[in-house]
């Protein structure tokens, strides 16, 4: 059946409509096409017994009759999917959800049903019994809207429920109101019974039920192991509907994620994702969660028993590595090795304990090994004092030793049972106490006894004896120490005594005590010597923090029952999952999914019942499709007209009005249907433009100064590089064109050579962006003329004149080489004219130039350059005021001393920075010209 | 189905050029008098020119004063520069005068996709070539009833103005030449669509030839006309009256308007040879120089015959 309903099916009447339509179309036929046609005279006489125009084409009629046809059929308001109106009548609505924690990662979707399923019961006036599966109540039919209230308050819970429980109100319902609908919003797993529901479910009601479920695509986490280099976890899932890869998150106890791990299910159901993380911060882990997937299932909870320890192991034997398998420590590797990263002591080191304990060991096993007393002892007992857990095995050394670091005094040489030489068997061991860390393991008949050391009977022994032989005799014993625990094994590790390290029990019962050893870390010392169990292990924890459905850690809800220690619980509505414990860390963790749980999806074939898939499409009203389609066709029926009156062309200007108007409709039409976003037009970026001042300053080399600010000293700088241009035009082959005033701030630098510079100090400093400028400037082979013009007022050895702090503040961030005054052998005074210093209105400034290298030994050379033209020179001579002239020649500015030979000298200097700023180092060989010359001759 | 319009009134100014109008100028005068020099550079044929004294408008060269002559012939500025005396003579040229008459009627003003240009453009290209051509010749052209006949270089320019002038002018332009009788021997062209009643043609050009001139008739034809390739729901308007005809399928005329087309052409062509005249049918889908070519052989042939 097609999903296809209307809102107002009566306007589809209109379709009768139809042939009308259809024969007025026929006989309108599109406009002729209008020629002109000169030669038209010849035949205007003629006349045709056929005049009738020409039928609409077909295709065309077609179209038309779509477009009409579309138009009353958006008149009817077509809806796709509608809302499925269910059975009508008055039917009781029997709702039964599943809220465990697989309705979780559906359960928005599942609310909207189930909303959409009362609301319809609703309208049809029918009333509604909803009932939770995790709590099931007495169902008792209610109006919709406080069902729907109910329905808004049910959360999804972190267990899976028994089904089983909800039968009993379910039945009783049923046989009040046999004519109930019954609908089952399933979650999809077999948890919990679904199948043996459902059958049940079908035999009780009258009519197929409703199983309202979707291919199961629910992630679960479970059985979380922290092996050795990875913290690995189990990622299952129900049907192959479930996403196959996805990433395991790690996170600690305050919710900061730790680390993450890709897994890939492919095909399987089951696969293991590792996190790879250092012990420490795998330790630190507290729970790990699917990312994406919000339910109880998909969250795994680390407690102290996945938490990885160091245990350090040392032993008396000496390491026979030809036989492993007589070795003690092969036994407690491989027992200790799943949960725990075992260090073992070198075998040739000079204090392998001490070597131990200063790796950090929380747990450190001893097979048989004296502790003679001396620096071991201490070491021992500092140990213990700390919090160590030491785990001794006994052995012919410890039974030949007397040492005191036992739970218990031994007596010397202990027992052999079953031997040649004894009258009695091999002893089992006996269930263990409830005081006993080791209760709720099970002992078994495999574990048997040949020989042990034995403890003195003393008064308190029975309280320190953790595990004992069937005739009483104890086994393992154990006793606090200052705030640590010394456990002693009376059998060896290895398998001469005792075949217990064979057995499944030795790893387990290791287990606990290497659990036991984060308490002893967490706890205080104890006050009084009291039984040990009684204080390390209480009876039964409180829960702490649970999980709701959604996976979230929260605080547990008034229901939750504290669970026994040393058990573990399976999560029910009791015990929901979660943290359970005091404190921070000695906390025992119950997860939604038992380790060996795996859920399954659940399986309804053969049952009578009507599937539902929960996930109802949507109804999607075809509205806004008719009328756009019809939108379409009537653009398509434009040009489809025009075509066949003639007027696509466009390639005559005759064409072209009709060209443009169909172009608007396509673009109208374009417009309407590319998303807004099609119009967002990219501006390109600003390109630099080239100003006139740029191009001419380009087209000649000309001198440059900064423009200062400072009325005067700009006139200075004008007048001075004018006369200085004019000079060198006279006297160089340079002729540079009309000096110009810069902003470093604005102006282009890299069209001037030659930059000058006076320094005003009553000026604010320029912004950064001229300095960086000025910087790059220099970089790229520009040359600065920085003039202090404070000769006359600066002093040697003097605080710096208010022009030179300037100018320090100006090149703060300016990456300067180093400065020397100017050699006399320097290059710069040798570019043109030979002069000595640089002279301006004032004669007895230093000036100041990059430092050159040192001269090589043994060289004597006339004039020294370094290796490029040194990007900046500092005088103070005040030159551009030197250099300023009017028409005649005549200074314009007071020299200090005075005359015109200061001022030739000036102009000479101001030649050679010039020539210096554009031949380089040149000179520097041309000087040598003469002995090069020479040397050629011979 | 071909499409076919009439040239909008700023076009049908453009093909006239003019000096005046530099957008006119720039659009289609230098196209227009370029094409027609290039035609008729490339048609020019050998030296047309009589290159010997006698009765012509250039001068020739001077010479001395023979006795028995006829004193008004002397020159008299160059006899004064010495004592001789001279006689001025001037080129013989042998030059027919032909007259050339372009239709610019509002039937000319089209154009059909088919075509290269408008039956207007390629008159006025046709009638501005042939008319250099025949002055690099050395014959004398005028334009009947706008012009002298000239033999001026700048023929192309002085008929592009004379032509825009008349063009300017307000009335409708005639489907059918002035009615002058032509001088004897001398020649017409006349570039038109001979769109026009035949008996009306026949009267007009019955005229023209009644002192004995002769000439050619070019009829220039749109291919949309010649072929008639309509099919379909069309309405055709006749251009230069109100007249429509509205075919509710075209292909249907094909055939009569063909057979029409046909007759009418005989008609015209039995008139012109009547007169003298040669008639031929140039279609604006061909080259220009096609019908140059014609009617350089035809006008020679008329010459030496």
């Amino acid at each position: 059946m097609i999903p296809l309903a209307f809102t107002a099916p009566l306007a589809l009447v209109g379709l009768a409509a139809l042939p009308i339509v259809w024969l007025i179309l026929r006989v309108t036929p599109p406009r002729p096409r209008r020629l002109p046609f000169p030669p038209l005279k010849l035949i205007l006489d003629l006349q045709r017994k056929d005049e009738t125009p020409a039928r609409t084409p077909w295709p065309l009629l077609l179209l038309r009759l779509a477009i009409a046809a579309l138009a009353v059929l958006a008149f009817a308001g077509p809806v796709w999917n509608p809302n499925a109106a269910q059975a009508p009548g008055a039917q009781t609505l029997a709702l039964i959800v599943d809220d465990g924690w697989p309705a979780a990662p559906t359960w928005a979707r599942r609310i909207a049903y189930a909303s959409a399923e009362i609301e319809a019961a609703g309208r049809r006036g029918a009333p509604v019994a909803l009932v939770a599966m995790s709590e099931p109540r007495d169902l008792a039919a209610v109006e919709p809207a406080r069902a729907l209230e109910r329905l808004r308050a049910l959360k999804p819970k972190p267990w899976a429920p028994d089904r089983a429980a909800a039968l009993g109100a379910i039945e009783k319902f049923l046989g009040a109101d046999t004519s109930a609908r019954l609908v089952w919003l399933a979650d999809g797993l077999e948890t919990g019974g679904a199948r043996a529901f459902a059958e049940k479910l079908a035999s009780l009601a009258s009519t197929p039920i409703d199983i309202v479920s979707e291919p199961s695509r629910q992630r679960a986490l479970t059985d979380a192991r922290n092996e050795t280099g990875a913290l690995s976890v189990a990622v299952l899932r129900a049907g192959a509907a479930g996403a196959a890869t996805g990433r395991v998150r790690a996170f600690d106890l305050k919710g900061a994620p730790l680390g993450e791990a890709p897994f890939d299910l492919a095909s399987a159901t089951e696969t293991r994702a590792k996190i790879e993380l250092p012990v420490e911060l795998r330790n630190a882990i507290a729970w790990l969660d699917i990312d994406g997937e919000h339910s109880a299932g998909a969250v795994a909870l680390i407690d102290e028993r996945q938490r990885r320890r160091k245990v350090g192991l040392a032993s008396g034997a000496s390491a026979d590595v030809a036989q492993p398998l007589l070795a003690p420590d092969y036994y407690l590797t491989k027992a200790l090795g799943p949960y725990a990263d075992v260090r073992e002591a070198r075998a040739n080191a000079p204090d392998p304990v001490g070597a131990l304990i200063d790796d950090g060991a929380s747990v450190l096993v001893l097979s048989d090994i004296a502790v003679a007393p001396g620096a071991m002892r201490a070491r021992l007992d500092k140990y213990l004092e700390d919090g160590g857990v030491i785990v001794r095995f006994a052995g012919s050394r410890l039974a030949a030793s007397g040492d005191d670091l036992t739970p218990a005094t031994l007596r010397r040489g202990g027992r052999t049972l079953g031997g040649a030489l004894s009258w009695e068997t091999p002893k089992k061991l006996r269930p263990f106490d409830r005081e006993s860390p080791f209760f709720g393991l099970k002992t078994g008949d495999d574990v048997s006894v040949s020989r042990q050391v034995l403890a003195e009977p003393e008064p308190g022994l029975s309280e320190r004896t953790w595990a004992q032989l069937a005739d009483g005799t104890p086994v393992v014993t154990a006793e606090r120490r200052g705030r640590g625990l010394v456990v002693l094994f009376h059998v060896t590790a290895d398998t001469t005594w005792s075949n217990l390290p064979l057995s499944g029990l030795f790893p387990e019962m290791l287990r606990r005590i290497v659990a036991l050893s984060a308490e002893m870390e967490q706890a205080p010392a104890p006050a009084e010597d009291g039984p040990l169990a009684r204080q390390t292990r209480p009876e039964a924890l409180a829960p702490q923090r649970t999980l709701d459905g959604f996976g979230v850690l929260g605080a547990p809800p008034a229901s939750a029952r504290p669970i026994p220690a040393g058990e573990t619980a399976r999560a029910g509505a009791d015990h929901p999952p979660g943290f359970y414990g005091a404190g921070a860390h000695a906390l025992s963790a119950v997860n939604a999914l038992a380790p060996e749980e795996r859920p399954k999806p659940a399986d309804f074939s053969g049952l009578a019942h009507r599937a539902v898939a929960l996930e109802a499409p949507q109804p999607v009203d075809l509205r806004p499709l008719a009328l756009g389609l019809m939108l379409a066709m009537f653009v398509i029926d434009g040009f489809a007209a025009l075509w066949y009156a003639g007027g696509l062309t466009w390639r005559r200007a005759n064409g072209r009005r009709r060209g443009a108007a169909a172009v608007v409709a396509l673009a109208a039409s374009l417009a309407l249907a590319a998303p807004p976003r099609a119009a967002r037009a990219q501006t390109p970026p600003p390109q630099p433009q080239a100003t006139q001042r740029d191009i001419s300053a380009a087209l000649a080399t000309r001198l440059a100064y900064v423009v200062t600010g400072d009325a005067r000293a700009d006139e200075a700088s004008r007048l001075g590089l004018q006369e200085l241009s004019r000079t060198l035009a006279e006297r160089t082959s340079l002729a540079p064109a009309e000096p110009v005033g810069v902003d470093p701030a604005r102006d282009e630098l890299v069209f001037y050579p030659f930059l000058y510079w006076p320094i005003v100090a009553t000026r604010p400093q320029p912004p950064p962006l001229a300095v960086q400028k000025i910087a790059a400037f220099m970089k790229q082979g520009g040359f600065v003329v920085f003039d202090t013009r404070d000769a006359l007022t600066a002093r040697a050895g003097g605080p710096p004149s208010p022009e030179a702090q300037w100018l320090r503040e100006l090149l703060a961030g300016v990456d300067v080489p180093a400065l020397e005054p100017v050699p006399r052998d320097h290059v710069v005074t040798k570019t043109f004219y030979i002069i000595d210093g640089f002279v301006g209105r004032t004669a007895n400034g230093q000036t100041w130039i990059e430092a050159l290298p040192p001269e090589p030994a043994g060289e004597s050379r006339p004039a020294r350059s370094g290796d490029s033209v040194s990007p900046l020179i500092v005088v103070s001579n005040d030159l551009a005021a030197a250099w300023a002239a009017d028409r005649s020649g005549a200074t314009l500015y007071p020299l200090t001393p005075g005359g015109p030979r200061q001022r030739e000298l000036a102009l000479r200097g101001g030649v050679n920075l010039v020539m210096y700023t554009l031949t380089g180092n040149y000179k520097a060989d041309q000087v040598h010209v003469r002995d090069l010359l020479n040397r050629l001759g011979h | 189905m071909n499409a076919a319009r009439l040239l909008t009134p700023g076009e049908r100014r453009a093909a006239f050029g003019a000096r005046e109008e530099a957008h006119a100028l720039a659009r289609r005068l230098p196209r227009a008098v370029i094409a027609a020099r290039d035609i008729a550079a490339s048609i020019l044929h050998g030296a047309h020119g009589r290159r010997r004294a006698g009765v012509g408008d250039a001068f020739w060269q001077f010479r001395q004063y023979a006795a028995g002559e006829s004193a008004a012939r002397i020159d008299w500025r160059r006899s004064a520069r010495d004592d001789r005396l001279y006689v001025r003579e001037r080129e013989w040229e042998a030059a027919h005068t032909i007259w050339l008459w372009i239709d610019t009627s509002a039937s000319m003003a089209f154009v059909s996709d088919l075509a290269m240009q408008s039956k207007l453009d390629r008159a006025l290209l046709t009638g501005l070539a042939f008319a250099e051509m025949m002055v690099r010749a050395g014959e004398r052209v005028g334009l009947m009833g706008l012009t002298r006949a000239l033999s001026s270089r700048d023929v192309i320019e002085r008929f592009a103005e004379s032509l825009l002038m008349e063009e300017r002018a307000d009335h409708a332009p005639p489907e059918l030449p002035p009615a002058l009788a032509l001088a004897p021997r001398a020649r017409a062209l006349i570039l038109s669509d001979c769109l026009v009643d035949p008996a009306a043609f026949a009267a007009r050009l019955s005229t023209l030839a009644s002192r004995g001139a002769s000439g050619h008739v070019v009829a220039v034809a749109d291919p949309v006309e010649e072929t008639f390739p309509f099919s379909g729901h069309v309405e055709l308007r006749d251009v230069d009256s109100p007249a429509v005809l509205r075919a509710g399928a075209a292909q249907s005329w094909r055939a009569d308007y063909i057979a029409r087309l046909r007759s009418h052409r005989a008609a015209l062509a039995d008139t012109c040879r009547a007169h003298g005249f040669g008639f031929l049918v140039h279609r604006t889908d061909r080259p220009a120089s096609e019908v140059l070519i014609a009617l350089r052989g035809r006008f020679e042939a008329g010459a030496t015959a």
